[in-house]
């Protein structure tokens, strides 16, 4: 088997006329030609054939060789266009198409994702809370203010709002109890902020804290509590996260994480950094630190207000109890709360004298009305 | 003395054999959930790199799609930290310094904070552009023979962002100085083997290949300008109209031709030198037609799919079709999604590139014969920036 072919020696350009013959020994290719100094010898067993080659009858190969190069090939090319030969190669040498890799690759590769994973995990979880718990003591009240109301206007709209305060209940009767509420609940505490505490009219079983001092309940958490010291109690943790900071904090931690997920999720410009901000604090939890402190401070709140936190408790357990499954109600499945958590609140509650119901019959009536 | 022999390039790679592979790697990328699309690049490319012939030596990629994955990955780690600090950064200050986010001027003060973002980018943007095109250049190779590109992306990127400023600056005048300046910057740290490309010319004569960008313009303000002094309704439509239509044209012609300008004042060694005649309206009827004939194909099985969604839906309460239909018609609804994306490549991006090579001739092209091997670039992300910043372009 012999042929005519084209050869590039990978050390110039210069082009150089080949015979290209089986070895005497049939184990190797023979190349010879004018411009070579001396025979070559390409072992069939190295030979490679270039892939993905448009090829109208044309094989350019070469060997495998470990080399400085990207893959491990002889940098030198032997062009053939002899349809013979051609042939006869891709019939006989199936390693032709074989792909190789320099050894040690894996363990590159291994180490390379090690290091990806590893940063990416140190990023998002030791230094943007870092910074962002930095950030947040640095923030000035009242940008705090103001950031938390644009983000109580923005979860307005997520909840369907056409225009800002289009869902907020304003019953009269109804916002006098819940101011009851929180002077019973602050009376002779330093929060350090003015409470803004607010109930948007939509079913949907939630409450949450926004930078800055805003409290919003969402009708659906009212409708389901039993007594207001149920209301009481949740009103109180979220009060925990609005003096240990933790919404500000949450919302600087996620406009970094972010960032971060923008790329690797492939929205660059990340323009929805605001949406995103919303999103999180309605949907999201916050560390299980932040909740257990939340948690310390509502209850620390109840007993210095005489209010009983077994409603607390309770509320979770028939929470849970009634709507076990795959749909979590919202504020559970925002605030995981585990039974040692309600069993603390029970705890706290078991023996401890309270100063009174925290709502008259008829005042925890119009607060379950402030919507109507 | 022999006399000079000119070498003309030729593309032969077929629509057939690249539609299939593109719709391949599709294929392959989607279901890899993305993974696979730094091995189909590299695929396409060779296809694409071996389809060029130049004095009937074609040409070859030599870029791996493993390579590719390991650049990408140390990019995004990169690349993530920094937008994570800046971030969280810019979020404080536009929460600390801006002013009432509830009024309108307010709000858009804070988004603008917090797409600032975008700009912190911008340098990486341009420092991803120039290793782009050194990675490229040191996968290629001409007669077994490496291409090359010195190191000097940080430089690119802040000459282009000092251009970048005076083109606005200047409302665009100088957007010559800044291609011809941008594109010697390249050149001139671009290799074949052992010997150096330069970029001659001025950058004063781009402003031929502009003149259809200017008048353009020109159209639309004086449509503007007239329509609003003689208060004709139509002048004022008419006009800009076809203003914006000519300087459309007139962008693709100063891309085309600065492009051919600036190729054919290259020399590789100060003994080669290129010539490069693509035409501009080849490259617009390539765009226009392709487009047509995919835009009618995904009409026509969108409609189909369509059609079938109706006729199944159609007296089942439920407003959805069979589940076995419903998954055929998505299917279907990825296969044409992918398809377009596929016969894109076949009918608009690999014509125009079949384009540029045939209309591009080598001067004296036995003095490459001399020409000596470099040494391996290692290709330290191999465009792993310009694929996170998805600015890898079509190949």
């Amino acid at each position: 088997m012999r042929g005519q072919g084209t050869f590039f020696d990978g050390e110039t350009a210069g082009r150089h006329r080949v015979e290209v013959a089986l070895s005497q020994d049939r184990q190797a290719l023979t190349i010879s030609g004018l411009t070579l100094p001396a025979d070559l010898h390409w072992p069939l067993a190295d030979l490679r054939a270039l892939s993905d080659h448009a090829q109208d009858g044309q094989l350019v190969v070469t060997r495998h060789m470990i080399t400085g190069d990207e893959a491990p090939r002889d940098p030198a090319r032997l062009v053939l266009r002899d349809p013979a030969l051609v042939g006869w190669l891709l019939e006989t040498r199936p390693s032709l198409r074989k792909s190789d890799l320099h050894p040690g690759t894996g363990r590159h590769i291994l180490r390379k994702a090690a290091l990806a994973v590893g940063a990416i995990a140190l990023m998002l979880l030791v230094i943007l809370p870092a910074m962002a718990g930095t950030l947040a003591r640095l923030i000035p009240m009242e940008a705090e203010i103001r950031f938390g109301r644009a983000v109580t206007a923005q979860m307005e709209r997520f909840l369907g709002a056409s225009e800002p305060g289009a869902l907020l209940c304003d019953g009269d009767a109804g916002q006098a109890a819940l101011d009851r509420m929180l002077t019973r609940l602050t009376d002779g505490q330093d929060i350090g902020y003015d409470l803004d505490i607010r109930v948007f009219d939509h079913p949907m079983l939630n409450a949450f804290a926004a930078p800055g001092g805003h409290v919003v309940l969402v009708r659906g958490l009212i409708d389901k509590a039993e007594t207001p010291e149920a209301v009481a109690a949740v009103i109180a943790h979220e009060i925990g996260h609005v003096v240990n900071r933790d919404p500000t904090r949450n919302a600087l931690r996620v406009a970094g994480s972010a960032g971060i997920l923008s790329l690797l999720l492939g929205d660059v410009a990340g323009g929805a950094v605001l949406v995103a901000v919303g999103d999180r604090l309605l949907n999201s939890a916050y560390s299980r630190e932040a909740e257990r402190n939340a948690d310390a401070y509502a209850l620390r709140m109840l007993n210095a207000a005489g209010i009983s936190s077994e409603g607390f408790g309770d509320f979770f357990d028939r929470l849970a109890g009634a709507e076990a499954g795959p749909a979590l109600p919202e504020y559970l499945s925002t605030h995981p709360l585990s039974a040692e958590r309600a069993e603390q609140a029970r705890r706290n509650a078991a023996g401890r004298n309270t100063a009174g119901p925290v709502l008259s019959v008829a005042e925890w009536r119009a607060l379950r009305r402030i919507c109507d | 003395m022999s006399e000079i022999r000119y070498a003309d390039a030729r593309y032969t790679g077929q629509s057939g054999p690249i539609f299939g592979l593109s719709l391949k790697v599709a294929v392959l990328t989607l279901l890899t959930l993305g993974i696979y699309r730094f091995w189909g690049k590299s695929r396409i490319r060779r296809y694409v790199w071996s389809s060029a012939e130049l004095d009937g030596d074609r040409f070859e990629y030599t870029g791996t799609g493993l390579e590719k994955f390991l650049g990408f990955l140390m990019a995004v780690v990169f690349l993530a930290v920094y937008l994570g600090v800046v971030q969280i950064g810019l979020t404080f200050i536009g929460l600390t310094l801006l002013g009432e986010p509830e009024t309108d001027a307010g709000m858009a003060a804070q988004a603008l904070a917090f797409n600032l973002t975008f700009l912190s980018l911008v340098p990486f943007l341009l420092f991803a552009l120039y290793r782009a095109r050194r990675y490229k250049l040191a996968r290629t190779r001409w007669r077994g023979i490496r291409f090359g590109m010195d190191k000097g992306a940080w430089g690119y990127a802040f000459r282009a962002i000092g251009h970048y400023i005076l083109t606005i600056l200047t409302l665009g005048i100088l957007l010559p100085r800044q291609s011809f300046h941008l594109e010697k910057y390249m050149t001139d740290r671009m290799w074949f083997g052992d010997t150096r490309f330069e970029q001659g010319g001025r950058w004063q004569d781009l402003y031929a290949p502009m003149k259809h960008v200017f008048i353009g313009l020109a159209v639309i303000l004086l449509g503007l300008a007239a329509g609003i002094a003689l208060d004709m309704g139509l002048l004022l439509v008419a006009l800009p109209v076809i203003g914006l239509l000519w300087l459309t044209i007139g962008v693709i012609h100063y891309r085309v031709q600065s492009f051919a300008y600036l190729t054919s004042h290259k020399t590789l060694g100060g003994q080669i030198a290129f010539d490069a005649r693509p035409q501009t309206s080849t490259v617009i009827m390539t765009y226009v037609v392709g487009g047509i004939v995919i835009g009618l194909a995904v009409a026509i099985i969108g409609g189909l799919l369509g059609a079938v969604f109706l006729t199944t839906v159609e007296g089942i309460a439920t407003a959805m079709p069979p589940v076995g239909v419903m998954i055929l018609l998505i299917l279907g609804y990825v296969a044409m999604i992918l398809g377009a994306g596929a016969a894109t490549t076949a009918l608009i991006v690999q014509p125009i590139v079949a384009h540029y090579v045939d209309t591009f001739t080598a001067i004296n092209i036995d003095a490459a014969n001399a020409i000596r091997q470099r040494v391996a670039d290692r290709g330290a992300d191999a465009e792993g920036f310009a694929d996170a910043l998805d600015i890898g372009g079509a190949i």
